[in-house]
């Protein structure tokens, strides 16, 4: 078999891959952080809601950590108009991402704050502080130390996943390279870059992640 | 002396025609292959109703792959189905994981700068059509409007030449997520061929789905892969066969419903 191959057309198109793959960053880093709220609310809800509460979160986790997301992006994106609710691609695969990052997110959560020495949260309650204030204060910061590599990879995870969102028209990194692979027909040429492409961002997010992990977690710290 | 050199030399004669004759005469055709394996590999496209579909026990169907199914049959093959999506019919075919590529692939010059085209066996129209409800008469009628079409298909390649500046264009990676997006209505119009527009509006009569506008009308054929000559000239005579037996038409009448056109060759 012969192919010969020409990187030349993908130097052409260069700018719509780069507006693609600022998009995928786009999309995944209001994704992390609209998601970590949202497990961060859930996590708590989970450890000291009421049942009803935490059988919905449960639920909810569950559903999501055990469906395929595509299908989940199917739904939210063909199911919304049905409601009455016009959203453009974008937005709905803004929602999606965020569903199921906040859903691996309150299950990583959740063994962070389990991991926090139940000695520190009765000396916390003991001392007077109430519920809220004892999550926020002396559980939520050491679990979330715990936990941050783990929500890292789950993060980078979220991001390479993006990738299925062209499905429902979104134009993220691999929606323009599927694009300008049938328009040119360099299958090759522009899936070697994209892969490079999602490798550096990976590559990128992980150091960036080291950088946070480092000036929150341990820069300062005595012990 | 020369007596010594002579047996040399004769050795050496020896040992170069023992090479040779071990040595492969030339690079075996991808024809050759199929012929000598007796498995034709066909890349086929069986989400894109009529041409190729999956049947109630999910089997593929559809006219390119009953055409596949005799072409292999008339090669002495086995057939091996290769699935894909539109957007891998070329793909699958450059890289090797197919011999051929039967998936009513229309015939465009761009096209054929990636790969070969044999002679047409096929026509198909694209269309664009939308509910009742959406205003479009003339080409000018889309600005503003969201028209969904499927990456790598004829749509993908006429479409956006034609739709007037302001038109919205929204593409998916296969048509039945734009059939999709057309009935939950995330798009005001979609563009697909004649035959899958009527498919869709048939399966739903409730959305009053009505044709709109004709894109192009365009002859598609089987690809195989630049420099397989031989496979090619072979699919040609196969088509030059089955247009003048019938076989063709029949095929397409079945799976359609209309009259094949008569077929151009190149």
């Amino acid at each position: 078999m012969h192919y010969a191959f020409h990187f030349n057309v993908v130097w052409d198109h260069w700018r719509e891959l780069a507006e693609g793959a600022w998009l995928t960053i786009e999309l995944s880093s209001l994704a992390m952080v609209i998601g970590l709220a949202l497990a961060t609310v859930c996590a708590y809800a989970k450890a000291t809601g009421p049942a009803a509460v935490r059988w919905t979160i449960a639920a909810y986790v569950e559903v999501i950590r055990n469906t395929p997301f595509l299908v989940q992006i199917f739904i939210i994106y063909f199911s919304l108009p049905a409601l009455g609710i016009s959203v453009d691609a974008n937005a709905a695969a803004l929602a999606a991402m965020v569903v199921n990052f906040g859903a691996y997110g309150t299950e990583i959560l959740r063994s962070g704050i389990e991991s926090v020495a139940h000695g520190q949260i009765d000396a916390a309650r003991a001392l007077g502080l109430t519920r809220l204030q004892t999550f926020r204060h002396v559980v939520l910061f050491p679990a979330l130390k715990t936990v941050f590599p783990a929500l890292a990879s789950q993060f980078i995870l979220l991001m390479l996943a993006s990738s299925v969102v062209s499905a429902i028209s979104a134009v993220e990194l691999t929606a323009v390279t599927n694009s300008l692979q049938s328009t040119t027909f360099r299958p090759f040429e522009f899936y070697f870059v994209a892969t490079g492409l999602y490798l550096a961002m990976a590559l990128g997010f992980r150091a960036i992640f080291g950088a946070i992990y480092w000036s929150v977690f341990m820069h300062g710290q005595r012990s | 002396m020369s007596n010594g050199l002579k047996h040399f030399g004769t050795a050496i004669l020896a040992i170069v025609a023992a090479l040779l004759l071990v040595h492969p005469a030339a690079a075996e055709s991808t024809l050759d292959k199929i012929l000598s394996a007796k498995k034709l590999r066909v890349a086929i496209d069986v989400a894109n109703p009529p041409f190729g579909v999956l049947d109630k026990s999910g089997e593929p169907d559809g006219s390119d792959v009953a055409v596949a199914r005799q072409l292999a049959k008339d090669l002495g093959a086995e057939i091996e189905f290769v699935q894909v999506p539109s957007t891998g019919r070329i793909p699958a075919l450059l890289a090797g994981r197919a011999d051929v590529t039967i998936a009513s692939i229309s015939v465009t010059t761009d096209r054929a700068k990636a790969v070969m085209y044999c002679n047409p066996n096929g026509a198909l129209s694209i269309t664009i059509f939308a509910p009742q409800s959406v205003r479009i008469k003339v080409p000018a009628d889309l600005v503003g409007k969201r028209v969904g079409i499927t990456r790598a298909t004829l749509e993908e390649a006429t479409v956006p030449k034609m739709a007037p500046e302001g038109t919205k264009i929204v593409w998916f990676d296969d048509l039945a997520s734009t059939v999709q997006a057309l009935l939950s209505g995330q798009v005001d119009a979609a563009a697909m061929t004649a035959f899958a527009e009527k498919t869709v509006s048939d399966a739903n009569p409730a959305k009053h789905l009505e044709n709109k506008l004709l894109v192009t009308t365009a002859f598609y054929g089987p690809i195989v892969r630049p420099g397989d000559f031989e496979l090619r000239q072979w699919i040609n005579t196969w088509i030059f066969i089955n247009t003048q037996n019938g076989t063709l038409a029949a095929i397409y009448k079945k799976y359609t419903g209309i009259d094949l056109p008569p077929l151009p060759t190149f």
